[in-house]
């Protein structure tokens, strides 16, 4: 049992994302992709994956969350046929990954966390080698070149070098080719690392585009609002073992509410004085107050809507607070919610929405 | 809008492969491949320019002085008739070097893992790749033998002795197609296959019969001759354009001809393609394997 799991079980039994807006057709209620027992091990020792077992219906927008070196891109190229189990069974699309590792590539777009294309070929060129690849009827080639390249936005520069593409328009254009064949069952790894705002945004909305039309999508990320954005239900993968799994509605609601972080001037005393007068604040009935080592930081439902009168509370005791800033739970939060443990400081994301002073 | 979900059922129902058969997924990589070579200024200029102005070069300036060396062994030619056949394996070298790059580029920018999720044959995959560099060599050395032609050089054999020189040319880059091929896996690094197998050019060049006869030489060139593949591929192109037996380090009299010059060397290059294929296929196969590595 993974740590953490014991104290969460509505966690695991959550299935479907309860405030789900898009209406989606699941057709049959088939199984995408079926994990019992599924470890693997590098052959320097290193056990990137142990004892994993997990079930996406067909349709689902799936996600994969956790740090870099948690073993999500190993997972996704055991399901993408690219490595083989050590131990344990997958079946994708109904296929072993083992015995029918063809069959499965006939039926899956992948889309590596590297960007892949042809840099060397035109946007055009590389959607047509694709089709070729997949074998897509040639009667029907055209039409789907013209048909992804509209999806993506890539009409006007179809004829340019994919080499001066952007870092977005080249994510895109690899999103193309891996959508040739139609596949049912679409992988993506980290899709969007290292892109702009403007670019990722563009490109969940494709995302949700394919899923909308009944692909279903599994895919990794390190970002939890990427997550919550787009996926109906996701595991966090820590270490190679599922921690938590759930809608991310679910496991918001394990962080508990919104993070204060508040730096205040003065020593540990000072910081305890102000941890005690958040603990007993009205306003935050469930509040998880922490230490820090400006200040203190505060968990809390309601942290948007009363942060200002804590400030408040603060000045009434003669605290002085030298900044302070309201944000969404990130990653690093969902982790110490979960696993009671931080993640390391080059693993953590901080993709903070919050107001600062 | 066509989007995909023009036909929303069609998403759900996969489509069948057209069932692309062996040849149709090494055809399709064979066009990747030219395509690509078409589009890279650097594999023309490293494979065809640079042997083009050491033909020329080499016949300018070294025309009038070696002339004299290359008559005492091979009576009644001149420098430019000798050095042709020289100047085919040159390229036949260097454009197999490319072959190493173009796997390295693929490995780097993704497209290798990319092209192993498809359900193409993965044999299909290299044979395709590796025709398509063949394919590119032989247009190469027909290139040159024009050239060399414009030049003065002569082919006593003519259109068939051509052919013969480009299958020898053929026979003699897929050695070192592999070879590169075996740098680009086991360094996977763009440098070091370009340093590594560029290195190994001009000794192989320079210490074999190809600009000189090996009696003009110093000894121990002489000796590294007989064990260099580059030896065997000139005399016997060499013996093709000139129509007799010039191979140098290897004595027979199998047919009593120009095939005695010939036949040993492509005996020897086969022999050879065969042992660093092995080597390459065997890498190839591990390296996009789904074994743990």
């Amino acid at each position: 049992m993974p740590p953490g799991m014991e104290d969460q079980p509505e966690l695991s039994r959550n299935g479907q994302r309860p405030d789900i807006e898009r209406a989606k057709t699941y057709t049959e209620g088939g199984t995408a992709i079926e994990v019992d027992g599924l470890e693997l091990v590098y052959s320097d020792g290193t056990a990137a994956i142990q004892g994993v077992d997990m079930t996406v219906p067909e349709g689902e927008f799936f996600g994969f969350l956790g740090p870099n070196g948690a073993g999500k891109t190993t997972a996704i190229k055991v399901f993408a046929t690219l490595l083989s189990p050590t131990s344990g069974t997958v079946r994708v699309n109904g296929f072993d990954v083992r015995s029918e590792s063809r069959k499965i590539r006939q039926t899956i777009g992948y889309m590596a966390q590297e960007t892949s294309i042809d840099p060397e070929l035109t946007a055009e060129e590389n959607i047509k080698f694709a089709c070729e690849a997949y074998g897509v009827p040639r009667g029907e080639r055209a039409e789907r070149v013209s048909e992804l390249l509209d999806l993506v936005d890539l009409v006007d520069v179809a004829d340019k070098g994919a080499e001066e593409f952007s870092g977005g328009m080249k994510k895109r254009l690899d999103a193309a080719t891996a959508l040739v064949h139609r596949p049912p069952l679409v992988f993506l790894d980290e899709p969007t690392t290292g892109l702009d705002p403007k670019a990722r945004n563009r490109l969940w909305e494709y995302f949700r585009r394919i899923n909308d039309l009944g692909t279903t999508i599994f895919l990794t990320t390190q970002y939890l609002e990427e997550a919550d954005q787009l996926c109906d239900r996701l595991a966090v993968i820590l270490d190679g073992q599922i921690v938590a799994e759930g809608s991310p509605a679910d496991l918001k609601r394990e962080v508990g509410g919104e993070v204060l972080d508040v730096e205040l001037e003065g020593g540990p005393e000072v910081r305890a004085e102000a941890a005690t007068i958040a603990r007993e604040f009205d306003a935050f009935s469930d509040a998880k107050v922490v230490e820090t080592e400006e200040g203190i930081s505060v968990t809390a439902q309601t942290a948007r809507q009363y942060g200002t009168d804590l400030m408040v509370a603060f000045r009434d005791a003669e605290l002085t607070v030298t900044g302070f800033n309201i944000r969404t739970p990130t990653l690093d939060d969902v982790f110490l919610a979960i696993t009671g443990e931080e993640l390391e400081t080059e693993q953590m994301e901080t993709d903070q929405t919050g107001v600062s002073e | 809008m066509s989007t995909p979900g023009a036909d929303e059922g069609a998403i759900k129902t996969e489509d069948s492969r057209s069932g692309n058969s062996f040849f149709g997924d090494a055809w399709v990589n064979f066009k990747r491949w030219n395509l690509k070579a078409v589009r890279n200024p650097f594999v023309l200029v490293v494979s065809l320019v640079q042997p083009i102005i050491f033909l020329v070069l080499f016949t300018e300036v070294f025309g009038n002085v070696a002339g004299g060396a290359v008559n005492q062994g091979i009576p009644g030619i001149n420098y430019e008739t000798y050095l042709v056949p020289a100047i085919t394996i040159q390229v036949a070298l260097a454009a197999a070097i490319t072959s190493g790059i173009g796997l390295v580029n693929d490995i780097e920018n993704g497209m290798f893992e990319k092209v192993l999720v498809t359900p193409m044959n993965r044999t299909a995959i290299f044979v395709g790749k590796t025709a398509a560099e063949l394919f590119r060599i032989a247009i190469q050395i027909a290139i040159i033998l024009v050239l060399g032609l414009f030049l003065g050089a002569e082919i006593v054999t003519g259109f068939v002795g051509a052919i013969g020189i480009i299958a020898v040319g053929i026979l003699f880059s897929l050695w070192f197609v592999a070879f590169s091929n075996t740098l680009a896996i086991l360094t996977r690094d763009q440098e070091s296959t370009i340093i590594g197998a560029n290195l190994l050019q001009f000794p192989l060049l320079f210490l074999s019969s190809a600009f000189l006869p090996l009696a003009a030489l110093p000894g121990w060139i002489q000796t590294f001759a007989r064990i260099n593949p580059v030896t065997y591929g000139v005399d016997a192109a060499r013996s093709l354009m000139v129509d007799q037996d010039v191979m140098t380090v290897i004595e027979v009299s199998w047919f009593g001809g120009t095939l005695d010059g010939v036949v040993p060397g492509v005996i020897v290059l086969i022999g050879l393609d065969l042992l660093f294929g092995g080597i390459a296929v065997y890498l190839l196969s591990r390296a996009s394997s789904s074994d743990v590595k």
